[in-house]
């Protein structure tokens, strides 16, 4: 593979929480290369069980690290959050088109993450540290330890708004509706990356404010290359690769069922 | 060591290469070492028309394998060979062209227009797509496969090479049928027709209900299918299903296979085709083979 395929060991391998996992591996190459947005392919097993790679978002890469986060809910993540420090994962990265570096016209740059999917904006956050943008982060989960990781988007100067399901932290609802919180003005351009539900709802919010944005998407993924076609979702423009010509679209191209 | 291949009069320096739809277009991911090793480059399938594919969710993993119902997602061929084409060509790699039609008119003029932009090793008939919304597949009977062929061999200035289907009763009466309508080679085996079903919605989970298993839970099957076509057809066939290592892909060259081809496993690990072929070497080196013929079809019964 030219300069995407390589073994990396695992430096690190915590449970964060309940819920969340975080694996950091000794990447320099990787972590030089990776852009906010990307995802690397892992393998988690030598065997045939599962028999495919998983993508996962890159979290942070700095110092020649990559880090990741992930929630053990199926076979390969749970087979990954079995590892152990000094494993050796192979590992096809960085793969996919990143999100575009916000313009200096941009004045107001909102992240919208549901649970999981606010992974990529700490990567972002940290490459936008000289963006006079005002940051924002409108976070969504199910629970409180659904919401890692704020103190490190604040460290980043990323104001925070939460929900949960529950109300356990922050209002009570979806994240969507954390939108009324602040004030949205034409230069404001949106990130997006959670769940489908979500990412329909921010590209109506989007669309109905005559608002920018990008999203990251979700699919089953065989290849992560382009090559097999498996994973592609309906857009504006047709059938696409979440994996090649994504995961990043432009809000106005998704098709939601 | 002599590891080069025919099929009608076209050489192969290697008998490695990849399924169709398996290896994208050779695009620029894939290193430049796994792309020119390869001892042919089977693009994607074409269609005459650009196809824009089944509505997802188009592929599933399974045990030891995937189903799939992409549905040929291509540009068609006048894109195929005004685009894609040139930069397979700049390759080097000997080129078999994957095409796919609804019927032998199509067939033909495609034939004709790959014939036109020339530089071809090989043309790939996919008699045996399961995913096109028809009750059976050209591969399903032995009459529409010699009669595809036979219009295929009277327009194709390059060998062709008859791709089957497994979901037969006996998929060497097909071969035989391929091989007297004037096929080349025998191209063997296409996907096992499969179903999963998520049990919380009730559903299949391939957007197109239906679609075909590949991938090492197959291997033994598509071994044993080689095996047989090999034994009664007198031109070369090639293998594949569920080839993940060099010792996998022994196995169908000792089962009759002249070629062999990478398919699924493409997707886990794109270095596949290289260690098949390294593997291949080191067998034969092992065991004091000179030619890869003393290789093919050495099965002991």
């Amino acid at each position: 593979m030219k300069k995407i395929q390589g073994k990396y060991k695992v430096v690190e391998l915590v449970r964060v929480n309940d819920i969340y996992y975080r694996l950091v591996l000794d990447a320099p190459a990787l972590a030089k290369a990776v852009k906010p947005g990307q995802f690397v392919h892992i393998r988690v097993s030598d065997h045939f069980e599962p028999l495919f790679r998983r993508p996962f978002s890159v979290y942070r890469a700095l110092a020649g690290k990559v880090e990741i986060f992930f929630e053990p809910v199926g076979k390969g993540s749970k087979m990954l959050a079995s590892c152990k420090k000094g494993d050796v994962l192979d590992v096809l990265g960085p793969l996919g088109k990143p999100f575009a570096s916000p313009s200096r016209s941009v004045k107001q740059i909102v992240f919208v993450g549901g649970g999981i999917g606010v992974a990529p904006f700490m990567i972002f956050s940290d490459t936008l540290l000289k963006h006079k943008a005002e940051k924002v982060l409108l976070y969504g989960g199910r629970s409180k330890a659904h919401t890692f990781s704020l103190a490190e988007f604040k460290k980043n100067g990323v104001k925070t708004f939460i929900s949960t399901d529950d109300g356990a932290v922050g209002v009570k609802g979806r994240v969507s509706e954390l939108f009324s919180k602040i004030d949205l003005a034409p230069t404001t351009f949106i990130y997006a990356c959670g769940p489908k539900p979500m990412m329909a709802a921010v590209a109506a919010f989007a669309c109905d404010k005559g608002l920018s944005g990008e999203a990251s998407m979700e699919e089953v993924m065989a290849c992560g290359l382009g090559a097999c076609l498996g994973c592609s979702i309906p857009t504006t423009k047709g059938y696409r690769t979440v994996c090649h010509d994504g995961p990043v679209f432009d809000l106005k191209e998704l098709v939601f069922a | 060591m002599n590891i080069s291949v025919k099929i009608g009069q076209s050489v192969f320096p290697n008998p490695v290469t990849v399924a169709s739809g398996t290896f994208g277009h050779a695009e620029e991911f894939y290193g430049q070492e796994e792309v020119l090793k390869l001892g042919a480059l089977v693009p994607k399938t074409v269609t005459l028309y650009p196809q824009q594919g089944n509505p997802p969710k188009r592929i599933c993993e399974t045990p030891a394998g995937m189903i799939n119902a992409i549905g040929i997602e291509n540009p068609g061929i006048d894109a195929f060979i005004d685009l894609k084409l040139p930069k397979l060509k700049a390759t080097g790699v000997p080129l078999i062209i994957s095409i796919s039609a609804h019927s032998e008119d199509d067939f033909a003029v495609m034939i004709e227009k790959l014939n036109d932009a020339g530089g071809l090793s090989a043309i790939e008939l996919n008699l045996s797509c399961p995913n096109l919304q028809k009750k059976v597949l050209v591969a399903q009977s032995a009459e529409a496969t010699s009669s595809v062929v036979q219009r295929a061999k009277q327009v194709a200035k390059y060998p062709l090479i008859a791709k089957l289907s497994p979901n037969v009763t006996d998929i060497a009466a097909i071969a035989l049928a391929a091989e007297e309508a004037g096929a080349d080679a025998i191209s063997m085996v296409n996907t096992f027709m499969a179903m999963a079903i998520d049990i919380k919605k009730r559903r299949s989970r391939i957007g197109n209900f239906t679609g075909g298993l590949s991938g090492p839970a197959i291997r033994p099957i598509a071994v044993r299918m080689v095996c047989e076509t090999a034994a009664k057809v007198k031109i070369p066939v090639i293998g594949m299903g569920g080839i993940t290592s060099a010792d996998d892909a022994l196995e169908f060259l000792i089962a009759g296979a002249t070629m062999v081809a990478v398919g699924t496993y493409n997707f886990v690990d794109p270095r596949t085709p290289l260690a098949v072929l390294e593997g291949i070497k080191a067998y034969m080196k092992a065991n004091k083979m000179t030619d890869i013929r003393e290789l093919i079809g050495s099965i002991q019964r």
